[in-house]
């Protein structure tokens, strides 16, 4: 709650000193966006000697939205919430956005700079018996491309690194005392989506 | 311009090829590796030693102004407790393969692996071994390591105990359907689960000391009660330098603790509860056998009420947390009344109407139990390992734990005031 609360304050106060030297008026704008988290995992299997290694891939879904404030006709900040479909996670994201156009052509066309970081929350995850899933830190640069429209709409794809910290207790077997599992999805995102 | 969109997609498609969920789960548990002893060692290794601190403390005993606290399979320490607001260590007495213990008179009677050991404390500084019956039990447990003997070639297979720490590359699945670790379930017994009860007043013959519920030694008349993993087994202590073998009863399977009260026996096992009549002190009978789910299950017995926990956890591995009132009024017939559901309880004492229950790592309850069908929590103390209580009738309260041992006074019971703490100096659990 804490975190989300310091995130909450660095937005509100990034918006607060763009606001101050700003020539162009500043308006709302909306980014939603759905897509895949793609990665791989690659782990020990268990009991094996010597020790051998076994390689997965990974799939998981993930909509994303950022509300924010066009400070200037190149940047946009705001807040990012989403949810993220790990395997044995779902977790809610809150992070501080920006959103900044890289090119700076009047054609319909833009590239544009991604960066939120915030923490990921564990409120809609629903814990087997014996775990308890907690999330933690969420970082995600990334690149897009905005597709104008006349009427001043934009169509959005994306692709973007995205690092998100998890932990998870497990139920102890004869003679454990603790165990937990630490992770760090490591993830290529590649979203679509709309912005208004 | 260039510039800025070659370095952004560069640095972008970089971090792409670090895709790789990092997942690690860490785990910390008991390896158990063989080690023998020689049974003449033990014979000769009981000595008083000078006070040391709590490395690993066991089951708790106190008896008059002393209390013996029991470092698991090394001995007991003397505690002097005449003001329990500054209680300390005097001695400790070395008794290799020690985890049980009780008292009547002068006379303090404590297992040694295979042996009864019967040892005089009239002076707590210099204890000395007055007697020993040997060969009397076959198998035992400490910490979920068994040892057993060999009465052939006269050595003690042990196990010795230590604490693990173990990383290994996961699949980020933990949580999920597929676990590596967590489906190993099989039953074994936690000789640190140690329950209590409050005290049964001294109607026997000479003073004797009041142990824990999960004690496996309890007195009655002339006789010392043991149970193991399936038997009783009865000492005659009419000379009480001298315990001598008697009966022996089958009980059942997974005996874990005794508790007399008046003149019943109430047996915990992992199954059930056996009420014995002990009317006929050389001959216990059985009375009635309270079934319930697999589990660790410390029993305490105030008037005719049965106070049950079940817990889940390292050793007995059911889901259930909970305490259990049972109606012992027709002991041919126990019924349950209610159930309550705890978080980990472990041991139990009761003062009637306030019963104390240890949470484990969740700390100590004091719970108001006037009312069967509505048990109250009158306090909830955390941020203390609680594993053991005994509740005296001076309105005071013996806690043990793994961080140490613990002294509050009970005068209050929505609000225990702690007295004294002697810390556990110890580097790992």
């Amino acid at each position: 709650m804490k975190k989300l609360f310091l995130a909450l304050l660095f937005t509100h106060a990034l918006i607060y000193s763009f606001t101050l030297s700003a020539q162009h008026k500043p308006h709302y704008v909306n980014m939603t966006e759905v897509g895949g988290l793609f990665g791989r995992v690659v782990y020990d299997i268990p009991w094996s000697v010597p020790l051998s290694q076994q390689l997965e891939n990974r799939l998981s879904l993930t909509i994303q939205t950022f509300n924010g404030v066009q400070l200037k006709p190149r940047l946009a900040v705001g807040l990012t919430t989403g949810l993220d479909w790990y395997n044995t996670a779902l977790l809610t994201p809150i992070a501080a956005g920006v959103r900044y156009d890289l090119t700076r052509s009047k054609k319909d066309v833009a590239l544009i700079g991604t960066l939120d970081a915030g923490y990921g929350f564990n409120w809609l995850h629903v814990n087997n018996t014996g775990y308890d899933t907690q999330g933690g830190m969420m970082l995600s640069p990334g690149i897009g491309l905005k597709f104008g429209f006349k009427s001043g709409s934009a169509m959005l794809l994306s692709l973007s690194y995205k690092r998100q910290e998890a932990k998870v207790t497990k139920p102890l077997g004869w003679g454990e005392i603790e165990k937990w599992e630490d992770r760090v999805y490591n993830r290529m995102a590649l979203r679509f989506g709309f912005m208004f | 311009m260039k510039k800025i969109l070659l370095l952004s997609l560069f640095s972008v498609s970089l971090l792409q090829w670090s895709c790789t969920d990092q997942c690690t789960e860490t785990r910390k548990y008991k390896r158990y590796t063989s080690v023998s002893v020689s049974l003449a060692d033990i014979r000769q290794g009981v000595r008083t030693e000078s006070a040391r601190d709590l490395i690993n403390p066991g089951k708790i005993y106190t008896k008059g102004n002393y209390l013996f606290i029991n470092e698991l399979k090394e001995g007991l320490h003397v505690v002097d407790n005449s003001n329990p607001s500054a209680p300390k260590i005097i001695s400790f007495i070395k008794i290799p393969g020690n985890g049980d213990m009780a008292v009547r008179g002068n006379i303090l009677y404590a297992d040694s692996y295979s042996d009864l050991v019967a040892l005089d404390i009239s002076n707590p500084l210099t204890i000395k071994e007055v007697g020993r019956e040997n060969d009397v039990f076959t198998t035992g447990q400490f910490e979920g390591a068994w040892w057993g003997v060999n009465t052939l070639t006269g050595v003690i297979n042990d196990q010795k105990m230590e604490i693990v720490t173990e990383t290994v590359k996961t699949n980020c699945e933990g949580g999920g359907n597929g676990s590596w670790w967590g489906g190993v379930a099989f039953s074994a017994f936690d000789s640190r689960a140690l329950q209590s009860s409050a005290p049964t007043s001294g109607s026997t013959a000479n003073s004797q000391g009041q142990a824990g519920s999960m004690a496996r030694f309890a007195l009655y008349s002339n006789y010392l009660y043991t149970v193991g993993q399936n038997e009783m087994q009865l000492f005659d202590i009419r000379t009480p330098d001298k315990p001598r073998r008697s009966t022996k009863i089958n009980v059942g399977r997974g005996i874990e603790t005794i508790f007399p009260y008046k003149d019943k026996l109430f047996i915990g096992s992992t199954t059930g509860m056996f009420i014995y009549d002990n009317s006929n002190p050389e001959r216990p009978e059985q009375l009635s056998v309270y079934q319930h789910a697999m589990s660790c299950d410390p029993v305490v017995v105030t008037d005719n009420r049965a106070y049950v926990t079940l817990r889940s956890g390292t050793t007995c591995n059911r889901g259930l947390n909970q305490l259990d009132v049972i109606d012992i009024t027709d002991l041919r017939s126990p019924r349950l009344l209610k159930s309550y559901p705890m978080q980990n309880p472990h041991g139990l004492g009761v003062d009637f109407p306030n019963l104390f229950l240890c949470e484990g790592t969740h700390g100590l309850k004091s719970l108001n139990v006037a009312n069967d069908f509505d048990v109250k929590q009158l306090q909830h103390l955390t941020g203390m390992d609680a594993y053991d209580v005994i509740p005296l009738s001076s309105k005071s309260l013996l806690m043990i734990g793994k961080d140490g041992f613990y002294q509050f006074d009970t005068s209050d019971p929505s609000n225990l005031r702690q007295l004294s703490k002697i810390p556990v100096k110890r580097v790992d659990i």
